[in-house]
């Protein structure tokens, strides 16, 4: 039996009001009470809200609407489809893969699932040391509450995969702390795609979730839009100026859309969100745009397991480990969370390193690969200050980030951890993933290796799927881009939701951070229009 | 071009730092150059999007070597076609990365002193492009490791991309919804 198209569903039945801007034959002059610029997390989540609450909504995505009944579970076209930059986004001097979705839905159409609330001792940071009021544990739980039962995020029901399993196994041998990772999915299939697009509709993504419910509150969704520029006098904005883009999302056809609102949130995550205000030279006093942008540095470590471990199949991320994340404190050296990736043959094949003859070696046996990686919790600490969002001549944002000797000792210890995860959990050997690492077959072997390597960028493979920060909230206005409601201090009519805001990375898988966060944000927004203010 | 070019790098501290000094400038100059000279045609190869038939010459003398030990060789229009499908992907900042990258391999001035192919890549050994791989990872010049990169992801994702490929790294392909 096929599975309903919820989507299209929708597009045919329900009368809702979308556009694709790729086929605009003339410009287009919009308005709306608020423009919304990105569709994912935090923006569809504010639009959800808003609509409900009466608001007339205008939804922008710069990426392709892609439903259930395109997602065919093959790399090649998810990658060139749904990721930013076709998968090339990496950051300035290339030496740090970055994922981030671009896509109707943002980068929860491509997510693994994992859905956390942010942690206490992140929310305790931000409020000792960045200035943010009002956002506790105590006043955030009732909103990430009400976005678990939203968006079905329940601890994973199901036995682990094998590659999932080899982390709690290998925890659980050495007494460290493993759990359950909650997820967003309901009636999942345990397919293994989630970073493809969910041909089922199980994942909770803001496509089968609050954009349809935004379009059923008369709200309107524009896609293959690329918002360019806003319009100010360095009080308030008076107008957002798009462009329309080709259906691969890489060209601009020529076509303009301009659009007028009464608000306009900025949701395009990190990079994006910072890159727009970049290039409508938003009032930035004190210098504070674009700079402190986190990434969750990643790094990796391979082992090989005599059993096959099949890394291509199951729900991709169902166990963690925090055993590393805050034991030396908040802020002392560099904590990590340690989860496990899903391995699709061309994504293992970059991963895996080297060339030639070792490269095929390598992927023939796939089957019983098992990868580990580690989330490096970056800002925390004076040396680990982010990068920072600048444009290219072309004024297509890039993240320039440095990775400081503070986190290579993270990554240093991050690749002991694993292997000792993986031994233990019955590798016969384990490689950390370093162009100069080779696969070795016992523990003392791998921890002298590690000691000994040369870690620099490019010899270490490091990626991020998590971009964070770079228009900071926080009541100072000299340390941050936009107030603890997201207001931005210095434009008027002009809030931002989404994980831009966050003056650290989270220590966590950030979606449940940004969905909580903006709905927080936008029941606080909704209110204050409505008086007028 | 009349630029004059370190020729034979030593492996002296000095003659490393001059080394990079040279080939910063080459590669600074590379696509500007290509572009006055001519040396470079921007113009797509028949029947492809984005790769040009001095991109095609290089790639079809890396294969073998990147892709050694697989059945790429034998499935080598497939494969060439799906990376420059992944190439109509790309934002046009890096696709102009990847061209000029391409230009700098494919132009003789810059080619020679930074690879040590000194001849045309058709005649290339594996042995040279092996070097050459091995030289470009292991540079202190962040261009040629980022290039190094590059390369290899883009032959490797594109290969692997492609059913042709599964049956050797023991992937059934996605299940039937």
């Amino acid at each position: 039996m096929p599975v309903p198209d919820l989507f299209r569903d929708g597009l045919d039945n329900r009368g809702w009001k979308t556009r694709d801007a790729s086929r605009l034959d003339q410009d287009l002059h919009l308005a709306a009470d608020i423009a919304i610029i990105g569709s994912g997390a935090g923006g569809a989540t504010s639009a959800e809200l808003l609509s409900a609450a009466g608001f007339k909504v205008l939804l922008i995505e710069e990426g392709p609407l892609k439903t259930s009944s395109d997602f065919h579970m093959l790399e090649d076209q998810a990658y060139a489809s749904l990721y930013q930059e076709g998968i090339g986004r990496m950051s300035k001097d290339g030496a740090i893969t970055i994922l981030q979705g671009r896509a109707v839905g943002g980068t929860t159409l491509i997510n693994w699932t994992s859905s956390f609330r942010t942690p206490e001792p992140t929310l305790e940071h931000w409020a000792r040391e960045h200035g943010v009021k009002g956002l506790g544990s105590a006043e955030l739980a009732p909103w990430f509450a009400r976005l678990e039962q939203r968006l079905g995020i329940e601890p994973w029901i199901m036995p682990p995969n094998a590659n999932n399993e080899a982390l709690r196994r290998g925890c659980e041998a050495l007494g460290y702390n493993w759990k359950v990772i909650p997820r967003n999915v309901r009636g999942c299939w345990n397919l293994g795609y989630c970073g493809m697009g969910c041909p089922v509709n199980a994942k909770q993504s803001m496509l089968v979730t609050s954009i349809p419910a935004t379009l059923e509150h008369g709200g309107e969704l524009l896609y293959l839009a690329r918002a360019e520029r806003l319009e100010h006098n360095g009080e308030q904005i008076s107008g957002l100026h798009c462009v329309a883009m080709d259906s691969r999302c890489v060209e601009p056809t020529g076509r303009q859309i301009k659009v007028k609102a009464r608000h306009y949130i900025l949701a395009g995550g990190g990079i994006n969100s910072p890159g727009l205000l970049l290039r409508s030279d938003a009032p930035d006093p004190h210098e504070r745009l674009g700079k402190r942008t986190f990434l969750h540095l990643v790094n990796f470590s391979a082992g090989l397991f005599k059993d096959q471990v099949n890394p291509f199949y199951g729900a991709p991320q169902s166990i963690y480990s925090d055993h590393f994340q805050w034991r030396d404190g908040v802020s002392g050296p560099m904590g990590y969370k340690l989860e496990v990736p899903p391995l699709h043959p061309a994504l293992a094949s970059t991963l895996l390193g080297s060339f030639g003859k070792e490269n095929a070696l390598r992927m023939e046996q796939l089957p019983h690969t098992h990868v580990m990686l580690a989330l490096l919790r970056d800002g925390f600490h004076p040396d680990s200050a982010g990068g920072e969002v600048q444009l290219r001549s072309d004024g297509a944002p890039v993240l320039d980030y440095q990775v400081s000797p503070y986190a290579w000792d993270g990554v240093r210890r991050a690749f002991q951890s694993m292997a000792e995860i993986q031994f233990a959990a019955g590798a016969d050997s384990v490689m950390p993933v370093h162009s100069d690492a080779r696969h070795v077959k016992n523990l003392t072997e791998a921890r002298q290796m590690i000691d000994g390597l040369n870690l620099e960028l490019f010899r270490t493979r490091l990626g991020s799927a998590h971009v964070m920060g770079g228009c900071a909230m926080g009541e100072d206005p000299r340390q941050a881009v936009c107030d603890s409601l997201g207001r931005h201090h210095q434009l008027g009519n002009l809030s931002i939701h989404d994980g831009s805001l966050f003056p650290t990375s989270i220590g966590a898988n950030p979606q449940l951070s940004v969905y909580g966060l903006s709905a927080l944000l936008s029941d606080a927004l909704a209110t204050r229009l409505v008086a007028g203010r | 071009m009349t630029t004059s070019l370190p020729v034979h790098p030593a492996l002296s501290r000095r003659g490393l730092l001059k080394f990079s000094l040279g080939a910063s400038a080459l590669l600074a100059t590379a696509g500007l150059g290509a572009s006055l000279s001519g040396c470079s045609v921007q113009t797509p190869a028949s029947g492809f999007i984005c790769l040009r038939a001095n991109d095609l010459l290089i790639l079809q003398a890396l294969i073998p070597v990147v892709l050694a030990g697989t059945q790429a060789a034998d499935k080598r229009d497939a494969l060439l076609l799906r990376l420059d499908n992944k190439l109509t992907a790309l934002s046009p900042a890096m696709l102009k990365l990847t061209h000029q990258l391409f230009d700098v391999l494919a132009m003789a001035v810059t080619r020679g002193p930074l690879t040590g192919i000194w001849g045309s890549w058709d005649s290339a050994s594996s042995a040279q492009i092996e070097a050459f791989l091995q030289r470009w990872q292991d540079s202190s010049l962040n261009l040629l490791r980022m290039g190094h990169a590059s390369l290899l992801q883009l032959l490797h994702m594109a290969w692997y991309e492609l059913p042709d490929a599964w049956a050797h790294c023991g992937y059934p392909g996605p299940p039937k919804v």
